[in-house]
């Protein structure tokens, strides 16, 4: 079936892509402005600090010819072996760290592309089938303005606004439902029990609602249009015409066509999250990917940098795979004539 | 008139869009009747109010459009109007007509009502039905949809973008089986294979599982021809249908539908801007210009003799018709956008014949000959009167009782009314 044979081709292209980005991760750690060794030892003004720093640039592998290192450094990489962190956690393996770090902010990106999906696509398709009208027009200020405030800004101001809900508005959030902090990581080890749960989302909540903002503002606008358009397609005057029913002209005929300007939305605004979450984390104070990629740049952490890095880029490509497979899904057409 | 009872006829039909700006009125005053069997023709150029003429049938025009309630859109399908009559009696009025006499036991004089009886037995929900109309213009949206694929079905211009991408054919040719016949399973899927074949696409099976991009563009308008006939309407109407089709394919759709009609003894609204393919189908032809019919006459009659220059003009711009070697003539200029009430011809500004009271007196439909069956709102008709008694036939000049034409059809009046009603 050549939607099937589609996905495999780009299943297969995917693997040059991965390669590529490594190879440019490989760049920027070895002719980086950057020199990783002398980030990690510091000043070698010293005989002792002097050969430390020779001591560490062979072991990274700094000494030995470029393509020989490029084809270790490669090596380790598919194999995931990614090496320790050298300044954050000195002697910690950086499968460790992002282990320790990743879930959080995958419990992060789920809700902030979830809010979304489940807040700005159903308020975009009714303004869409509600078009010009008074509720219309709310709804698509609302996702203008939504998408138009910048994350750093909304995270400081909802910050402030919860940690003083009490004195506000005469409602604490802290104290709502169950007692969170307003800022710091959510507590993952519990997600089982429902208190446990309820609390980790809780207090993941107004990140996620931060990261997930400009993504609820762009995907409300593109559900909006992507519905009149179908709505004004000549499929849906036909089916219209021959009397199929209002129920399955919504359901069946406009909005299973509206997702497919949507799926690509959904998955390039997931991208966006990748680089949100750095500053959203940093301003909650959530130790996360993100805050772990912070950090590492700036104290020049550059095996950990190269293997964060490596595992963006690993992310990217699955996140595009995803994309092509609700392609396939969803749109006949794909792979049709289309080589 | 026609020998049968009409199965479709549209009455003063006027369709306006409501803009900030101004007032369209895209369809102006349209009437035209269509028998079983039988095709009626619609022919105009771009602008010129034919597809929303269609669309209003359809009850498909959408905000800002408006069909004007005083507007009539009767439909005669004897079994339909008694299906309506039993499941609304309330709305259900009774008209006497000569042949049957007038029961004063089931008269209701309802305002509302949009059922009308014009030769049955019985009251209430036993009614049975033998003659009388639905009006498609006063009945609530149920009924019109009800309408909708089931008695009157549709085929548009592009065929390429009449099917939904995103689902196979059989797909869409079984939804509307079960929607409308109840037919599920194994019976839908043989069903629209039949259906696929009697529009002659061979191997209809596995056309069934394909989808619309796998078709070309004859057979998609084949399968829309399909979808359209799933649910056995009386009325087809067809916009445009071959327009978007090489030559070779549109002689085969047209064939298509004629032995649709034969077979099945629908009746086809055929809407056209090609007056060849007009002369190849249609029975009966009215003319529109600007939201107006300007002519209608037997398909014969107009092609020898039209009534109006905007016909001959039409007619001349035919290619092939003119002789070889002479540039091909052509009206000039484009057709107008009625805003107002008409006061004046509104082909007057691009007629070669106008002279000066074109630009000061609407024309009404009056007949050209004896038989009061080849009609046209011009001036210059009826010939065999002089301009003085040819402008009291239009309403111009005189304070007389005249608009009215010869053959006193109620249909041929000419409107009054002030503003379109919102």
């Amino acid at each position: 079936m050549s939607r099937w044979e589609y996905f495999l081709r780009r299943l297969l292209l995917s693997i040059p892509v991965v390669f590529f980005g490594a190879t440019a991760t490989f760049v920027i750690f070895r002719f980086g402005p950057i020199d990783p060794a002398a980030a990690i030892v510091g000043e070698a003004a010293t005989e002792a600090s002097r050969e430390s720093y020779e001591r560490t640039r062979e072991q990274l592998g700094l000494t030995q010819p470029v393509t020989d290192h490029y084809v270790e450094y490669m090596r380790d990489l598919f194999l995931l072996n990614l090496g320790e962190s050298w300044v954050i956690s000195p002697g910690t393996s950086t499968v460790d760290l992002i282990t320790t770090y990743a879930p959080r902010t995958l419990w992060l990106g789920f809700w902030a592309v979830l809010i979304p999906i489940f807040v700005g696509i159903p308020l975009g398709i009714y303004a869409g089938l509600n078009a010009n009208t008074r509720i219309d027009y709310a709804i698509s200020m609302f996702g203008i303005v939504w998408r138009a405030m910048p994350n750093f800004w909304l995270a400081v101001i909802l910050l402030v606004v919860l940690s003083q809900s009490g004195q506000l508005f005469g409602f604490s959030w802290p104290d709502f439902l169950v007692d969170t902090p307003v800022t710091g990581t959510p507590d993952l080890s519990a997600l089982g029990s429902p208190s446990g749960f309820a609390a980790a989302t809780k207090q993941i909540l107004p990140a996620a609602v931060v990261l997930g903002s400009a993504s609820m503002g762009s995907e409300l606008r593109i559900a909006r249009t992507a519905v009149l358009e179908t709505i004004n397609s000549g499929y849906v005057e036909l089916a219209k015409a021959n009397g199929v029913s209002q129920r399955s002209l919504v359901w069946k005929h406009v909005l299973r066509n509206t997702l497919v300007p949507l799926v690509p939305t959904i998955t390039n605004e997931a991208f966006l999250l990748i680089g949100g979450s750095i500053i959203v984390e940093v301003v909650f104070g959530i130790h996360g990917i993100g805050y772990l990629f912070f950090q590492a740049a700036i104290n020049g952490d550059l095996p950990l940098v190269t293997a964060l890095v490596f595992v963006f880029v690993l992310v990217v490509v699955a996140m595009n795979l995803l994309q092509d497979l609700l392609y396939v899904l969803i749109d006949p057409r794909v792979g049709y004539d289309g080589r | 008139m026609a020998v049968t009872d009409p199965i479709l006829s549209v009455e003063g039909l006027q369709t306006s869009f409501h803009t900030d700006k101004e007032t369209i009125r895209a369809v102006d005053d349209v009437s035209f009747a269509v028998e079983p069997g039988r095709t009626l023709g619609i022919v105009g150029e771009s602008g010129s109010g034919k597809s929303v003429t269609a669309r209003s049938v359809m009850g498909l025009v959408d905000s800002p459009g408006v069909v004007h309630e005083d507007s009539r859109i009767r439909y005669h399908e004897p079994a339909f109007v008694q299906r309506m009559a039993r499941r609304y009696p309330d709305r259900t009025r009774t008209r006497a007509r000569t042949s049957s006499g007038p029961d004063p036991d089931a008269e209701s004089n309802e305002s509302d009502g949009f059922v009308t009886l014009e030769a049955f037995e019985g009251s209430g929900t036993d009614v049975v039905v033998d003659r009388g109309f639905v009006d498609l213009v006063a009945a609530p949206e149920a009924v019109v949809r009800a309408v909708r694929g089931r008695e009157i079905a549709m085929i548009f211009q592009d065929a390429s973008s009449s099917l939904n991408p995103l689902y196979t054919v059989g797909n869409q040719l079984e939804e509307l089986l079960r929607t409308h016949r109840g037919l599920r399973g194994q019976e839908a899927t043989e069903t629209a294979a039949a259906l696929l074949e009697s529009v002659g696409i061979p191997d209809p099976h596995r056309r069934l599982s394909e989808y619309p991009h796998q078709f070309s563009g004859g057979m998609q308008q084949r399968a829309i021809i399909a979808l359209a006939l799933a649910c056995e309407p009386s009325v087809l109407i067809c916009d445009e249908p071959t327009t978007a089709l090489d030559v070779t394919i549109q002689a085969q759709i047209l064939e298509l539908l004629a032995e649709i009609q034969a077979d099945r003894d629908v009746a086809i609204v055929f809407i056209t801007h090609d007056m060849g393919v007009i002369a190849q189908t249609a029975d009966r032809v009215s003319v529109m210009y600007a939201g107006e019919i300007v002519e209608t006459a037997p398909v014969d009659r107009l092609f020898d003799r039209p009534g109006h220059p905007y016909t001959e003009g039409l007619l001349e711009s035919i290619p092939g018709i003119t002789r070889r070697g002479n540039r091909l003539a052509t009206i000039d200029g484009r057709v107008p956008t009625p805003t107002g009430d008409a006061t004046a011809c509104r082909f007057a500004p691009r007629c070669p014949k106008a002279f000066e009271e074109c630009h000061a007196v609407h024309p009404s439909l009056v007949s050209v000959g004896d038989d009061g069956d080849h009609r046209a709102a011009c001036l210059l008709q009826p010939t065999d009167e002089d301009e003085a008694g040819r402008l009291e036939y239009h309403g111009g000049e005189s304070d007389g009782e005249v608009g009215e034409d010869r053959d006193g059809d109620s249909s041929e009046h000419h409107h009054d009314e002030g503003g379109p009603e919102r």
